[in-house]
């Protein structure tokens, strides 16, 4: 096998991090190779210089044996190189055709041969088994649907090495065991895939060669046959691996209803939903992404109408017409998209704590700095955010510790109920861990929590209950000290068969 | 290496305050004429209305705003106060009506972008053309004097040495620093511009903070207009409408982002003086108001520019 990618002490800083510390790295053709790491390790980094996405302070790259310097995305295209980005880069106005041939449309002079795309889209999607209505545009799909436009258009670019940025953290089970196939595919057919993944079950299963990647230098890199999650944990981290989850104590058996939710419905996101949170306890809600979870959980929070239903908190009729007002309620909510729905990032850290809370801090509208840098310190303190001070700004965290930041915010005013969306999506194993001790903790001292998640591990790990939605309903609801994660899959996937 | 980093970035983030120093050195050393207290005191004065505006609509931008109809409300305001002024004879009376007339029409127009989510420069737009139709209405086309009457007075009463004008000024800066930089409301503008969604779900109201943002400009412009009147004396509805052009210039020259989220009072401030020295250095040397304007277009071109990159520098 023939060196496909060589990269000889490449280095790479952002601003006062140093993201890349003299890297090499070979990658053989037709290899599916997997980067592994930490948040920050430089893994996402790495991909990017790959792919010219990222260019490089020093160092050389070699591609089939031919030094190479990449300066766009366009120029490694040409060399033969794509990426599938982490953020999505998709233009949402126009149709899943014209993004996938985006930049490579067939053409007669400036005119675009639409036919002629139709056709090769549908001979790309019987190729890769990935199905998506051609005519939808981005924008209306939903998140898992965009995924599938960004690895058609990667295939869709006929590139011998595809790097592909955490390709399955927005798909669902069905959605990545097809996408799995695909790759294993495109490997036989001599293609490269660079496969960055946080979730090290898959990479262990789709991957042939594994580097762990750990503070801008490589630890190692080996054949997975050779490698346990463990192992892989062991090295991104630099400390051997205990336990993933705290233990979970029982809510009391006289634990009191917190809320109540019966026969809420909202025209096509969920129908007649019924659940029930006790204090103390910890619900899970799961499903394939798309089955109405977020929505539920939006509509609790008082920032989606619904068509018909009640809900009550604490006994009391609850019908809250906007976040505010649930906030007042005694809810709390921890959202989904950290930098599109939680953070602001041109503010300090102080800010982002506060913002909910600002009427705590001085009269008569003024907010008193000195209060509100209070505050955040204590918050700061109680969730463990890594932070030198409050006054820092957001955006110099880690990707854990701004998500912690959240959850200070969430706990400021001591909530009743705390309403959590993918609670631990893109943080590291250690972020993770302490946000599992975190939301047991709050269990513990009688807060009720209703999260959504995806991942099964952590579903099993955290729920004293869980909740399967699909297609807007509640399929199933189980014990979480009991439940298995066949009857969590075969609950959520229970019509599956009719589904394409 | 890091110390050139940290150069960079104080470049970056002052590089207005020492642009500004820099123009002012150079006048006070290369124009006799720049440096005496006769000139100083007309650049403020002359800069009272761009300022008592700027420091408003500094607000809407951060916001995530974007207040065309500035300028028709500006031309507008006098018209009806003027009409108001000749019943009663009341320069106070002139400033209020114009703020009041102002506030109404940022009222409507932030209701246009929250409650029917136009975006606010294309809603802007339009309602300028209903309020330029309005001030030839109000005025029947014509020119418009002030009464002969105790209202001129107003314009002309210095207190310490300072135009009324400039003391307006000074006020409005205050308040509207401390709005945004010390109060509830302030950091919601921020939020509201930085992170519309996360803003809502952080229990911020979204539309109310926008449309009071919306109000606050208006009212500057209306009371700016109302001043200029008292003034000159006379309004017209074919008055010079570059009103905004030189405003938004100076609000992005001083370093607000224009995508909103981010600036500052100040920055706005040292904005409008550093456009009002280049003018009045331009003016003092008799350089032609032709080459003037093409030396600010791309003054505006560079301090976007510097943003631009600093942007790309803390993202990438």
């Amino acid at each position: 096998m023939a060196a496909c990618v060589e990269l000889t002490g490449i280095s790479k800083r952002f601003g006062g991090t140093q993201a890349l510390a003299g890297v090499d790295l070979t990658v053989e053709r037709g290899t599916v190779h997997a980067l592994v790491g930490e948040n920050g390790a430089g893994k996402s980094t790495l991909g990017k210089v790959i792919a010219g996405v990222v260019q490089p302070d020093s160092g050389e790259y070699m591609l089939a044996g031919r030094a190479v310097h990449l300066s766009s995305p366009r120029q490694a295209l040409e060399a033969g190189v794509t990426m599938m980005a982490q953020e999505l880069s998709l233009v949402p106005a126009r149709s899943v055709v014209e993004n996938v041939y985006l930049g490579i449309e067939d053409h007669s002079g400036p005119f675009v041969r639409g036919k002629e795309l139709d056709r090769r889209f549908a001979a790309l999607v019987e190729e890769t088994g990935i199905g998506v209505n051609p005519r939808a545009s981005v924008g209306d799909l939903p998140i898992g649907d965009r995924q599938k436009v960004e690895i058609l258009r990667a295939v869709a670019r006929d590139a011998g090495v595809i790097v592909m940025d955490e390709p399955t953290a927005r798909l669902t089970g069905d959605e990545t065991a097809a996408l799995k196939s695909l790759i294993r595919r495109l490997a036989e057919s001599g293609r490269t895939i660079i496969f960055v993944s946080h979730f090290l079950g898959e990479v262990l299963d789709i991957a042939d060669i594994v580097t762990v990647m750990r503070d801008g230098e490589i630890v190692r890199t080996s054949p997975v046959a050779s490698e346990t999650e463990e192992s892989l944990i062991e090295g991104m981290t630099g400390r051997s691996f205990t336990a993933n989850f705290p233990t979970r104590r029982p809510p009391a058996l006289d634990a009191k209803e917190l809320l109540t939710i019966q026969g809420l419905s909202r025209e096509s996101a969920f129908s007649d939903v019924d659940l029930m949170v006790r204090e103390g306890e910890i619900v899970v809600i799961t499903g394939l992404v798309g089955s109405g979870r977020s929505e539920v959980l939006h509509a609790v929070f008082g920032d989606a109408s619904v068509d018909s239903g009640s809900m009550t908190l604490s006994g009391q009729v609850f019908a809250p017409r906007s976040p505010s007002q649930a906030l007042r309620s005694g809810l709390a909510f921890v959202p989904e998209s950290r930098k599109e729905q939680g953070l602001f990032l041109n503010m300090s850290v102080e800010s982002n704590i506060t913002m909910p809370h600002l009427r705590r801090f001085g009269s008569f509208g003024f907010v008193s700095q000195g209060a509100a840098l209070g505050q955040a310190a204590t918050s700061v303190e109680a969730v463990g955010v890594r932070t030198e001070k409050v006054t820092t700004p957001i955006t110099s965290l880690s990707g854990g510790n701004q998500q912690k930041v959240l959850f200070a915010r969430a706990l400021v005013e001591d909530p009743v109920l705390l309403l959590a969306d993918e609670p631990t999506r893109g943080v590291d194993v250690a972020a993770k861990r302490a946000i599992y001790d975190l939301l047991v903790s709050l269990a513990e001292r009688g807060m009720g929590i209703l999260m959504v998640s995806s991942e099964t591990e952590e579903v099993l790990g955290l729920a004293h209950r869980v909740i399967v939605m699909h297609e807007g309903r509640v399929v199933a609801e189980l014990d979480g000290e009991s439940a298995t994660e066949e009857q969590i899959m075969n609950a959520a996937f229970i019509t599956s068969g009719r589904a394409t | 290496m890091k110390s050139s980093r940290r150069v960079v970035n104080l470049i970056g983030e002052y590089g207005i305050v020492w642009a500004t120093i820099i123009l002012f050195v150079l006048l006070a050393v290369a124009t006799p004429a720049f440096l005496t207290t006769a000139n100083l005191s007309n650049v403020l004065d002359q800069q009272a209305i761009v300022l008592i505006v700027a420091v408003f609509a500094t607000i809407t931008i951060i916001a995530g705003g974007f207040d065309i109809s500035l300028s028709a409300t500006y031309i507008l305001a006098p018209l009806v106060a003027i009409r108001v002024a000749e019943h009663v004879d009341s320069g106070l009376l002139m400033l209020l009506v114009g703020a009041v007339l102002g506030c109404l029409i940022g009222l409507v127009n932030g209701l246009i972008v929250t409650k029917a989510q136009i975006n606010s420069f294309i809603a802007t737009l339009a309602t300028s053309l209903v309020i330029f139709g309005l001030a030839y209405l109000v005025s029947d086309g014509s020119i418009l004097r002030l009464p002969e009457s105790s209202v001129r007075a107003l314009a002309m009463t210095k207190v310490l040495g300072i135009t009324t004008s400039t003391w307006i000024a000074i006020v409005c800066i205050g308040i509207a620093g401390v709005l945004l930089h010390r109060t509830r409301f302030g950091r919601y503008v921020f939020a509201v511009g930085g992170n519309q969604e996360a803003a809502r779900l952080a229990g911020v109201p979204v539309d109310r903070v926008i449309a009071l943002a919306f109000i606050l400009g208006g009212m500057a412009a209306g009371l700016a207009g109302s001043l200029n009147a008292i003034r000159t004396l006379t309004a017209q509805a074919s008055d010079d409408f570059s009103l905004v052009f030189t405003v938004i210039a100076a609000i992005v020259v001083g370093g607000t982002s224009i995508a909103g989220g981010s600036g500052a009072i100040w920055r706005t401030v040292v904005g409008v003086f550093f456009i009002a020295f280049l003018g009045n250095g331009f003016n003092l040397n008799g350089i032609d108001p032709v080459v003037q304007r093409i030396v600010q277009g791309l003054v505006i071109l560079f301090a976007l520019g510097i943003e631009a990159y600093s942007r790309r520098r803390r993202t990438t």
